[in-house]
């Protein structure tokens, strides 16, 4: 008992949990390797990037929501009215203007949450609970709960068409944006008061940091990820529909969260969200593969979620230990106990 | 530090001179509205105040108002919201007509709610033990709930053929009451006598306004949390019976909007989702306001679709007006 006690407690332990999308993705590769061998085929890595890329979009845009201490579940509704906007548009204002359109709507949706979470000062879930429910029920009543189509099938194809046969565009411009906002995370003053923020606003406040600010602007980001989101995923299928998204939150929620971010805030990673995406593809992919059906796919989804949230409860709470990788790295080298500091950044 | 308290305290005090008005209008908003409604509906519709017309939105309101019973406790134990309603819901429905010709209708509603109840004591054991975030975790346990209940029956949707219990609850007492109301009577009543009159419902508004005070006055504060989601889960549960016996079809969607009804009934009956203030009737009263409403919307010919943004609108709205007067209370 007390030698579990002690590896739980462990440095290696605590890094292997705050490293934990590393062997988790490396554990669902080798296991979907050894089941479907030609998920390792370059056009099979190309086709699952393509498939996670508009989740993936909702999902970084919910990384600094989640960083901030906050939550937003509305990304889907957003995603389902943003797209419908791309293409309900394009006989009034031409194709482009429509899509940019579409982002604006994504880009208010989320100053409507910020309002609600930051001046209103709603809890952030319940409000996102409203305003999903409303932005949902809006996307019914402009649409009389029909897909509508948009003018030209052609136009679409471009996001979703393998450039030069390797990857396609929004596939590019969703690794783009982890790559950027992973710079701002760790590069910039602004992204480190981010993690303040989230592990304590009082204090941040106190030490000249203006987390209201910050919230607000986390939320404004959701929204406009998930609008971009919207307006890629309809203008790929050509419509625009009211029940699109409809599950997209809870797997965001779970890849951010496999990814190593926590719920209760002040710690995460873009990178860290980018790497449980590729394994909910892996998974998906494999499961499709071996045509699960989509509720036991539901069911995985679930269980990894609860049992990644369990495991931060218990072990990600510990105070005062540092398992950066620098630190990790030392204490390989040179086994002895030194002084720790609480460290909230990423790593 | 003592800046802030005395600060509070100066605000507290000139709440007090404030008081009886803030008091009177926060208990008489909601019977307030609901008068207020009752006029506008029988200014816009003849059909509106009739006994007809009142009967159904009373027997409409039946099935969500269990659960919002249970959602209420949630609410004070400031266990924020149950997302795994649907789930629980249609594991009700689906198991009382599955199990029906096996075991027989009674046997199998108890069955159902047995099941439900069980979900309800996962999101207890991580809720009130493990102290997860309530609205990730019923959100993931709905989800898995629900998937365990769809591979139950492979997808598809389950018929029941037991007609004489169908009759039984789609009819009247006597010819007069509806038995689902009389049902749902039964539930309220009894709910709110166990919160208003009881150890565990005193227990239950303790955990709700100060969780460490109440540790240390030795109040298993984890139990009371964790039996609210049970209680929840369980009268879900009943509800997806009672549903499932009454339409004889029940498909794993069966629950879908249940949980966001219950919500916007306890949110707009003024219950706090801060925890620790509340009660029974008062989130009855919500769900009549939302109820009436809806049906002067119908009578109108709005779409159903818009229900769903006044639905939102409202509990943001409501919400809103929680904190600010909180606030105001010096009470954040």
């Amino acid at each position: 008992m007390n030698g579990l006690r002690r590896a739980f407690n462990s440095d290696t332990f605590l890094g292997l949990v705050r490293y934990r999308v590393l062997v988790i993705l490396v554990l669902a590769v080798v296991i979907s390797a050894i089941v479907a061998p030609s998920i390792l085929e370059f056009r099979s890595i190309s086709l699952s990037l393509d498939r996670i890329a508009t989740t993936g979009l909702v999902a970084v845009g919910l990384t600094p929501v989640l960083i901030a201490g906050q939550l937003d579940l509305s990304g889907g509704a957003i995603l389902a009215l943003s797209g419908i906007t791309a293409i309900g548009f394009q006989e009034q204002f031409g194709q482009l203007p429509a899509a940019a359109l579409g982002i604006v709507v994504g880009i208010l949706c989320g100053i409507v949450n910020a309002f609600l979470v930051v001046i209103l000062r709603i809890n952030s879930l319940v409000a996102t609970l409203a305003s999903m429910l409303f932005f949902r029920a809006l996307s019914h009543t402009i649409t009389d709960s029909r897909p509508i189509s948009g003018i030209d099938p052609l136009f679409g194809l471009a996001v979703s068409r393998p450039i030069e046969g390797t990857f396609t565009l929004r596939t590019i411009i969703f690794v783009l944006i982890i790559v950027l906002l992973h710079v701002w995370l760790t590069r910039t003053v602004a992204g480190r008061n981010l993690f303040a923020v989230g592990s304590n606003p009082a204090s941040a406040e106190a030490s000249g940091i203006r987390s209201r600010v910050f919230v607000f602007g986390t939320f404004v980001f959701s929204g406009t990820m998930a609008g971009i989101a919207g307006v890629i995923q309809s203008l790929s299928v050509n419509t625009g529909s009211p029940v699109f998204g409809e599950s997209t939150a809870l797997l965001a929620i779970a890849a951010v969260v496999i990814g190593g971010t926590r719920l209760e805030g002040g710690r995460g990673s873009a990178i860290g969200t980018l790497g449980g995406l590729l394994v909910m593809a892996t998974l998906t992919t494999v499961m499709e593969f071996k045509n699960v059906p989509a509720f036991i796919q539901d069911i995985v989804t679930g269980v990894i979620l609860l049992l990644l949230i369990l495991l931060d409860r218990f072990v990600s709470s510990k105070k005062g230990r540092d398992v950066s990788w620098t630190a990790l790295l030392r204490s390989l080298h040179r086994r002895r106990q030194t002084p720790e500091i609480e460290r909230t950044h990423a790593p | 530090m003592s800046d802030s308290s005395t600060k509070t305290h100066t605000v507290s005090v000139r709440l007090v001179k404030e008081s009886p008005l803030k008091r009177y209008a926060s208990a008489f908003a909601v019977p307030i509205g609901i008068v207020l409604l009752l006029i506008v509906g029988s200014i816009l519709s003849d059909r509106f105040l009739t006994v007809g017309n009142l009967t159904n939105v009373i027997i409409n309101m039946s099935i969500v108002g269990i659960i919002v019973v249970g959602m209420t406790f949630v609410f004070i134990t400031r266990g924020m919201a149950d997302l795994s309603v649907p789930a629980t819901v249609a594991v009700g429905g689906i198991l009382v007509l599955s199990l029906d010709q096996a075991i027989g209708t009674i046997p199998a509603a108890i069955v159902g709610v047995l099941v439900a109840g069980l979900a309800g004591v996962v999101n207890g054991l991580l809720i009130g033990y493990a102290k997860l975030n309530p609205v990730i975790t019923t959100l993931a346990t709905g989800i898995i709930v629900l998937g365990i209940a769809q591979a139950f029956v492979g997808g598809v949707i389950v018929y029941g053929d037991d007609t004489a219990a169908k009759e039984f609850i789609n009819g009247r007492l006597f010819g007069v009451v509806p038995v689902i109301v009389l049902i749902f009577l039964v539930v309220v009543i009894a709910g709110h006598l166990v919160l208003s009159r009881t150890v565990y419902g005193r227990w239950t508004y303790a955990v709700g306004s100060n969780p460490d005070a109440t540790e240390a006055s030795a109040v298993p504060v984890r139990r009371v949390k964790a039996g609210a989601f049970v209680l929840t889960a369980a009268l879900a549960g009943f509800s997806g019976v009672l549903l499932g016996i009454s339409l004889q079809a029940a498909r794993p969607a069966i629950g879908a909007g249940y949980e966001f009804d219950a919500i916007t009934a306890v949110v707009v009956g003024g219950v706090s989702l801060l925890g620790g203030s509340g009660s029974i009737p008062r989130a009855i009263g919500g769900l009549l306001f939302v109820q009436l409403l809806t049906n002067i919307m119908v009578l109108q010919g709005v779409p159903s679709e818009p229900q769903g943004m006044v639905k939102g609108a409202l509990i943001a709205g409501a919400i809103a007006l929680d904190v600010w007067l909180r606030r105001k209370g010096g009470r954040e």
